[in-house]
C-alpha cells in the first residue's frame, strides 16, 4: 500500500519533470545554445578577427598609457572624437576606442595597446551583441521598459530550476551517479538516458547558478518596469558651473589629461583597478574610470573632475550593501566573464551541457512515448476486442 | 480489427497529438521577425543611418550653425513616474566645436543660461540629450536650441515643435483629447 503511493507520488513527480520542458524544448534549447555561445562569444571573435588581438611589436614592448593612446590617435586621425577607452579582460585583446568621426558615425575601434595604431573597426555584424541579444532577449527590442522578449526568456528560469528540483526528486539515489557508466549497447533509448541523467547530476551546481541567475534577471526586470531601485549607487551631480573656468579667448579651459585623472583617482583609492576610462561627456561631466575590485564579480569607479583635480564621486566595494553584493554579483555569475577564459571555458563547458540535457530529454521522451504509444495501443486493441468504447489512456508519463 | 479502427482516432486529432510538441519550433519566428529591425537599430546608434528623423538641417544659433534631428520617428515614451522623454540628435558645425562649451534643449524660451533645458551629451559630430515632453505643452510650441560659448556668451534659436517632431505633436493633440 505505501509502496504504490510512493510509486505514483513518483510518477506524478515524473510527469511534471517532463512537462516543465517538453511543451518548449526548443525554447529552451536554442537559448541554452546561444547562451553557451555568447560566453565565448569574445574568444570567437579573437580567433577570427586579428584586429582584435593585442600584438607586441617586440619583446620588451611595454603597454602605453591611457594619453598616450589619446594622443596616438588624435595623431592617426585629428578630427576624430574620443569617448570612451576600454580594456577588455585579458592582455590579449586589443583596446576598444569608442569613438566619433566629423560625418557622425560611431565605430568602435581596436587600438594596439603597445603602439596606439588602429588595427581596425568593429565589423558592422557584432557577432558578440548579436549573441547576447539573441539570448537575453529574443531580438525583441526594448519600447517601454524591458523588451517583452525579455521576459520570455528569463521566465525560463523558474521552470529550469523546476526541473532540477525534480530531476533530482526523480533520480532515486542520484548521488551514486557520479560515476556511473553510459550503456551504449542497449539502444538509444537507454544510452539517451543515462547520458541525460549523467549529465544532469554534474550539472546539478550549473542549473543551479543559471536557473537562480536567470530569476533574478526577471526580477530585475519587473523591478525595473515599476521604477523600484534597490542602488546604492550615488547620482553624480554635473560639476559646478563656477568650477568651469570661464576663457576671455574663448577657446576650452584647459582640463587635466587622463593620466593625471587615473594617477589622482589610483593615489586616493587604493586598489582602484582602471580597466575603462571616459572622456567628459560635456563641459560639466567628470572623466569617469574604473574597473574590478577584489571581489571579481563587481566594479568599482570613480569621477574626477578635470578642472579642480578632485575625486567628486566614487562607488567602491566597500559601498555596497550586502544585498548588493548579492543581486550585483548575479549578472557575471550568469555569464561566467569574471575570472578570464578558465571560468568562460568552464561555463561554456556546462552550457554544452545543458544543451545536450535538453536535447537527450527530447529524445527519451520521443523513443519512450513511441513505444508507450506502441503498447497502448495494442492494450487498447484488446480491450477494444473485449468491450467496445474506452476512453483513450494518457500515455506520456510512463516512466 | 486494424489498429486504427480499434482507437478511431479522427486524422486532425492524430495530427495534434503528433506534432502538439514542436508547435514550440514556431517561436524562432519571433527572432526572425525583429532582425531587420535589430540590424537597422544597431546601424541607427553606429550613426550609419545618418543623424536621426527629421533632420532641421544648418539651423544658425549666434555665430553658429547645428542640424537638429529626433532619434525615432515616434512619439515621447514614458519613463514611469519622471514624465514622457523625446530623445533629439544635434551636430554642431565643424568649425565651431572648439567654441561650443555647451549646447541645451528646451520646449519654451528659457529664462536665463541657467534654465536652458537638458544639456547635449557626446562629441560635438553627434550629441544626444533626452527632452522632457510635459503632456499639456501646446502643439505649436517651439523647441528652443540654446548655445554657451567657453567665454560665457549665449546664443539661442528655435524650430517648430511641429517640425523637428511630427510624431510628438502628434501624440500632444491625443493628450490633449483626453487630459
Amino acid at each position: 500500500m505505501a509502496q504504490s503511493t510512493k510509486k505514483s507520488k513518483s510518477k506524478l513527480w515524473f510527469l511534471v519533470h517532463s512537462w516543465l520542458a517538453l511543451p518548449i524544448w526548443f525554447f529552451v534549447l536554442i537559448v541554452c545554445f546561444t547562451g553557451m555561445l555568447a560566453v565565448v562569444s569574445q574568444e570567437i571573435v579573437w580567433l577570427a578577427n586579428s584586429d582584435v588581438r593585442a600584438s607586441k611589436p617586440s619583446d620588451g614592448a611595454e603597454r602605453l598609457s591611457f594619453q598616450q593612446i589619446i594622443d596616438a590617435l588624435h595623431k592617426a586621425e585629428p578630427d576624430m572624437a574620443v569617448r570612451m577607452l576600454v580594456q577588455p579582460e585579458g592582455s590579449h585583446f586589443a583596446l576598444a576606442a569608442s569613438v566619433t568621426n566629423p560625418d557622425g558615425t560611431t565605430p568602435t575601434l581596436y587600438v594596439n595597446p603597445y603602439t596606439g595604431v588602429i588595427q581596425g573597426k568593429a565589423p558592422d555584424f557584432n557577432f558578440e551583441a548579436f549573441t547576447r541579444a539573441l539570448h537575453g532577449w529574443w531580438l525583441v527590442p526594448f519600447t517601454n521598459g524591458y523588451s517583452w522578449g525579455w521576459y520570455l526568456v528569463s521566465l525560463l528560469g523558474l521552470p529550469m530550476l523546476a526541473s532540477l528540483v525534480t530531476g533530482l526528486v526523480v533520480y532515486k539515489k542520484f548521488w551514486r551517479g557520479f560515476f556511473k557508466p553510459v550503456r551504449s549497447g542497449h539502444g538509444s533509448r537507454i544510452f539517451w538516458g543515462d547520458v541525460h541523467r549523467l549529465a544532469g547530476v554534474w550539472s546539478i551546481w550549473f542549473i543551479t547558478v543559471i536557473s537562480i541567475t536567470g530569476i533574478w534577471f526577471l526580477i530585475q526586470a519587473i523591478l525595473g518596469d515599476n521604477h523600484i531601485t534597490i542602488s546604492s549607487e550615488p547620482i553624480v551631480p554635473v560639476i559646478a558651473r563656477e568650477d568651469v573656468p570661464l576663457t576671455a579667448d574663448g577657446s576650452p579651459a584647459p582640463r587635466i589629461d587622463l593620466d593625471a585623472a587615473a594617477r589622482i583617482a589610483t593615489e586616493a583609492i587604493p586598489g582602484l583597478e582602471i580597466t575603462f576610462i571616459s572622456l567628459p561627456s560635456t563641459a560639466y561631466s567628470h572623466v569617469e574610470m574604473g574597473g574590478r575590485g577584489w571581489y571579481p564579480l563587481m566594479f568599482q569607479t570613480a569621477s574626477v573632475n578635470p578642472y579642480t583635480s578632485n575625486v567628486d564621486s566614487k562607488f567602491l566595494l566597500e559601498d555596497r550593501s550586502a544585498l548588493e553584493f548579492v543581486t550585483e554579483s548575479m549578472r557575471p555569475l550568469h555569464t561566467g566573464d569574471f575570472g578570464g577564459l578558465a571560468i568562460k571555458l568552464i561555463w561554456f563547458f556546462f552550457g554544452l551541457v545543458l544543451t545536450l540535457m535538453v536535447l537527450s530529454g527530447l529524445l527519451i521522451w520521443t523513443k519512450r512515448t513511441a513505444q508507450a504509444t506502441a503498447a497502448a495501443l495494442k492494450r487498447t486493441d484488446r480491450v477494444a476486442r473485449a468491450q467496445p468504447a474506452r476512453s483513450e489512456t494518457s500515455v506520456e508519463a510512463q516512466p | 480489427m486494424s489498429k486504427a479502427q480499434a482507437v478511431q482516432v479522427s486524422p486532425l486529432k492524430q495530427f495534434w497529438l503528433k506534432w502538439r510538441f514542436h508547435i514550440n519550433i514556431l517561436l524562432i519566428l519571433i527572432p526572425l521577425g525583429f532582425m531587420p529591425k535589430y540590424f537597422a537599430d544597431a546601424a541607427m546608434f553606429r550613426g550609419d543611418s545618418g543623424l536621426g528623423a527629421n533632420q532641421v538641417s544648418d539651423i544658425q544659433v549666434g555665430p553658429y550653425t547645428l542640424d537638429l534631428a529626433e532619434l525615432r520617428d515616434e512619439a515621447p515614451r514614458a519613463d514611469g513616474p519622471a514624465g514622457h522623454f523625446k530623445l533629439f540628435n544635434a551636430a554642431l558645425c565643424k568649425a565651431c566645436t572648439t567654441e561650443v562649451k555647451a549646447v541645451y534643449l528646451r520646449i519654451g524660451k528659457p529664462r536665463s543660461l541657467r534654465a536652458a533645458g537638458t544639456i547635449f551629451f557626446g562629441a560635438p559630430y553627434r550629441m544626444i540629450t533626452s527632452l522632457p515632453v510635459p503632456p499639456r505643452t501646446r502643439s505649436d510650441a517651439q523647441v528652443w536650441i540654446t548655445i554657451e560659448g567657453w567665454d560665457g556668451s549665449m546664443h539661442q534659436a528655435s524650430v517648430p515643435l511641429a517640425q523637428a517632431s511630427p510624431a510628438t505633436v502628434a501624440w500632444l493633440e491625443k493628450q490633449g483629447g483626453t487630459k
